[in-house]
């Protein structure tokens, strides 16, 4: 192998339950590291390697622990990686890695409180096996020469430690971390398919949509407005929960679709309290039509089991009947709470609550149907043109590519 | 063709102010603090655009204080002069419908231990003068009352009650908020008789971001923002001098055109009316009366859906209103200056605001009747 990085700096991520994948693991690599490429664009020029179990990245400038920082935190959310560690470099050999040990073990506790000693132990890792010491013997070789200085800070703990000097003993190179960051899980972004994004600028469905790219799907958005009845600014809020979103699958499509003529038709022309199943219906119907343009192969929507009156088992099903494809609900089985913590964490909680009228608040029925009948549902349907509705709203639709912020 | 019914929200700049402007963006880049020519060119704009300012609102020059707009001037009149009186008492009185950057101001004065009053309504929505003399007290060291609503148009009587507060607390400074009245109804200083006047160039066809606050004689805020003593100290902060000029512009502008400007608004404003009187279940909200109103702005409360579905409908068709209130996805946003008015949360949600500047048409009103006729047609064959 080729030395990774003159700078002595570089991140190691490893994989997740990628390298399960058997025969098809070639594909995941490739299309993780495109990803992972796409996610530092504009960051830092790096060079990226395969290693055993991952991929290490070295900045292509000089050493700069900033920068190594800022690719460490955006690997974090590159889906594929289970965990991500700055690493320093040094030659293969045992003094070397001790020195360098000692600085990474020297800064590490400069970051963490003095109040009482720390659990501490080195952990060795040899992926060449002639190096002429085995793992144990390195672990105590660099810990009787690093400890000194720190003993009144340390103590040694194999079994409950709480920092972890680590080492990875290569043929040409080891890396020496103290830090190993939790990765974003998952699938790579795309590896699985493409599926379309019922978004609504609420809560849930930008959960829903971060669910389904961490399965490895690429995501569409379909997000309906209801101007004039609401303001057009509504499509710019969903547009900063995809530029949200785009972090984690880079450039994404966004469909404005215009639903005000489908919902003043229902309101005009069906039984009041079927209004909030009848316009799902017919957002499942434009969604899946749109989804068809992008090959597509499923929608993606943020409901969840009985969190409110449009979402009992019956009108479910009632709503995902209309779909010709199938409707997935990665959010079925959380509660708000689990939602909303999700939300926080992916940062689109504090878009979504930005005051923002959607489709939903438009003509909202005064005692919405609980357990909605697909029979009713089709008999209401009668007295609309459900297709020229359909193709009225997808010739109306706007697509436009977001760029990831 | 887009017609402009919005104006209480801005304007554009009038082709003489940027021109005026225009120099000291480009050539004139000078700081007004800098001792050689270039600054001293920057000086001699400001005292040009103060004296200005001051001829214009019958002040004197030395009183003008250049702030970054409206908010900034209310906020540096209610904080400043109120915490500057603080030793001759702690009792601040508010009008009943003032713009949130007077009454947040006060608001926060209550953390520093002031009294914060406000004052009272009259069954007709107007102000009740009587009661707000009633108010007034030896320890009132500010009391700021607006002069036109920026929501529905009242003109208050600043002259009247400053006359009471000057018999009945003489301790208080009165601030009066004029961002609404200039170019309106007639604003100045020394005939309202009041201490401080606030105003914004970006309401009057001049530029965002820059205002004024206007002192009279003797009259002198704690400053908010500290540093290098621009503006006597009351205001430091390297001034934004083409923004202050285009500011003298607009202001001078204003009030020269003021009586020819408010008998054309006048008229557009009768005209909207008289449509709308012929529809059922619309209401022009005229709180204190038909003749305590500026003739700039129409508050309608509409049937049918929330005036904010009136507003998109409008919009889609070239022409900008604003609903105050809006109703949103969780919330309700419901204006308090409405509901103040004794107007109940789901009326305060109809109501569209209509509001002309002295460029507004007749032609330009006539059509967005129509287009307000069609938008009603439209909404109503729905329900």
């Amino acid at each position: 192998m080729k030395p990774a990085a003159a700078t002595g700096e570089v991140v190691v991520a490893r994989y997740g339950e990628l390298w399960l994948k058997g025969k098809n693991r070639h594909l995941f690599e490739e299309r993780l590291r495109a990803n992972a490429r796409a996610a530092l664009g504009g960051i830092a020029r790096t060079r990226i390697e395969r290693v055993q179990g991952g991929l290490v990245f070295a900045p292509e400038e000089p050493p700069d622990g900033h920068k190594r920082e800022l690719v460490a935190r955006r690997l974090q959310e590159v889906f594929g990686f289970s965990s991500i560690s700055p690493a320093r470099v040094a030659r293969p050999e045992p003094d070397e890695i001790a020195l360098v040990a000692g600085e990474v073990l020297a800064a590490a506790l400069e970051e963490r409180p003095r109040a009482s000693p720390i659990r501490f132990r080195v952990e060795t890792r040899r992926s060449d096996k002639t190096f002429p010491m085995i793992s144990t013997e390195l672990d105590r070789f660099v810990a009787d020469r690093i400890l000194g200085p720190h003993h009144e800070r340390l103590k040694v703990d194999l079994s409950h430690p709480e920092l972890v000097l680590g080492i990875h003993v290569h043929a040409d190179q080891a890396w020496i971390f103290a830090e190993r960051l939790p990765g974003a899980g998952g699938l790579p972004v795309g590896t699985v398919g493409r599926v379309a994004v019922l978004l609504s600028g609420g809560i849930d469905s930008p959960v829903a949509a971060w669910m389904s790219m961490k399965r490895g799907c690429e995501i569409v958005s379909v997000s309906f407005h209801s101007y004039p009845y609401v303001g057009a600014s509504f499509l710019q809020k969903v547009e900063r929960i995809v530029r949200r979103l785009a972090r984690w699958q880079g450039p994404s499509v966004l469909y404005g679709v215009p639903f005000a003529e489908a919902q003043t038709a229902i309101r005009d022309r069906t039984r009041e309290d079927y209004r909030t199943v009848l316009y799902r219906r017919m957002m499942q119907r434009i969604a899946a039509e749109l989804a068809g343009r992008e090959q597509a192969t499923a929608l993606v929507t943020g409901e969840s089991l009985g969190q409110v009156a449009s979402q009992t088992l019956e009108n479910l099903t009632a709503i995902g009947a209309a779909s010709t494809l199938p409707v997935l609900r990665p959010l079925i089985g959380f509660d708000k709470e689990e939602t909303i913590a999700l939300a926080r964490r992916i940062g689109t909680y504090e878009l979504s609550i930005e005051p923002e009228p959607d489709c939903c608040t438009v003509f909202l029925p005064r005692r919405p149907v609980i357990r909605g009948r697909i029979d009713v549902c089709e008999d209401e349907e009668a007295q609309l043109d459900v297709d020229a509705l359909v193709t009225q709203a997808v010739a109306g639709a706007e697509r436009k590519s977001i760029e990831p912020a | 063709m887009e017609i402009d019914l919005d104006n209480a929200a801005t304007t554009p700049i009038e082709p003489e102010v940027r021109s005026a402007m225009l120099p000291y963006l480009e050539q004139h880049f000078g700081n007004p603090s800098s001792r050689h020519p270039p600054g001293l060119l920057a000086a001699k704009a400001l005292e040009q655009a103060r004296a200005t300012i001051a001829r214009a609102l019958g002040a004197g020059p030395e009183d003008v204080v250049f702030t970054s707009g409206g908010t900034e001037a209310n906020n540096l009149a209610v904080l400043g002069l109120a915490r500057a009186r603080k030793r001759h008492g702690r009792h601040v009185l508010v009008g009943p419908t003032e713009h949130p950057s007077v009454r947040e101001a006060a608001a926060a004065l209550e953390n520093e231990g002031f009294e914060v009053e406000t004052l009272p309504l009259d069954a007709t929505g107007g102000l009740d003068v009587e009661r707000s003399a009633a108010a007034l007290r030896p320890d009132t060291v500010l009391l700021a009352l607006m002069l036109v609503n920026n929501e529905f148009g009242t003109v208050y009587p600043v002259a009247r009650v400053a006359r009471l507060a000057r018999a009945n607390a003489p301790s208080a400074w009165i601030h009066v908020d004029a961002i609404q009245a200039l170019g309106k109804v007639p604003v100045s200083l020394a005939e309202l008789g009041v201490s401080s006047l606030s105003l914004t160039a970006h309401k009057v066809h001049g530029p965002k971001g820059s205002g004024a606050l206007v002192l009279a004689e003797g009259v002198r805020p704690l400053p908010l923002l500290l540093g290098g003593g621009q503006e006597r100290g009351l205001r430091s902060g390297t001034e934004n001098v083409a923004g202050i000029v285009g500011l003298a512009r607009a202001v001078a502008l204003a009030v020269q055109s003021q009586r020819e400007a408010a008998r054309s608004m006048h008229r557009l404003r009768s005209l909207l009316c008289e449509e709308l009187s012929r529809w059922r279940g619309a209401r022009v909200l005229d709180p204190g009366g038909k003749d305590a109103v500026s003739p700039a702005i129409a508050a309608v409360q509409l049937p049918g859906p929330p005036a904010e579905v009136w507003m998109h409908h409008l919009e889609r068709r070239g022409i900008y209103t604003s609903a105050g209130s809006a109703c949103h996805a969780k919330k309700r946003s419901v204006s308090s200056a409405l509901l103040v008015l004794g107007l109940d949360a789901q009326e305060a949600l109809h109501v569209l605001r209509f509001s002309f500047s002295r460029h507004t048409r007749e032609e330009e009103l006539r059509r967005a009747l129509e287009v307000l006729k069609e938008v009603e047609s439209e909404l109503s064959a729905r329900r």
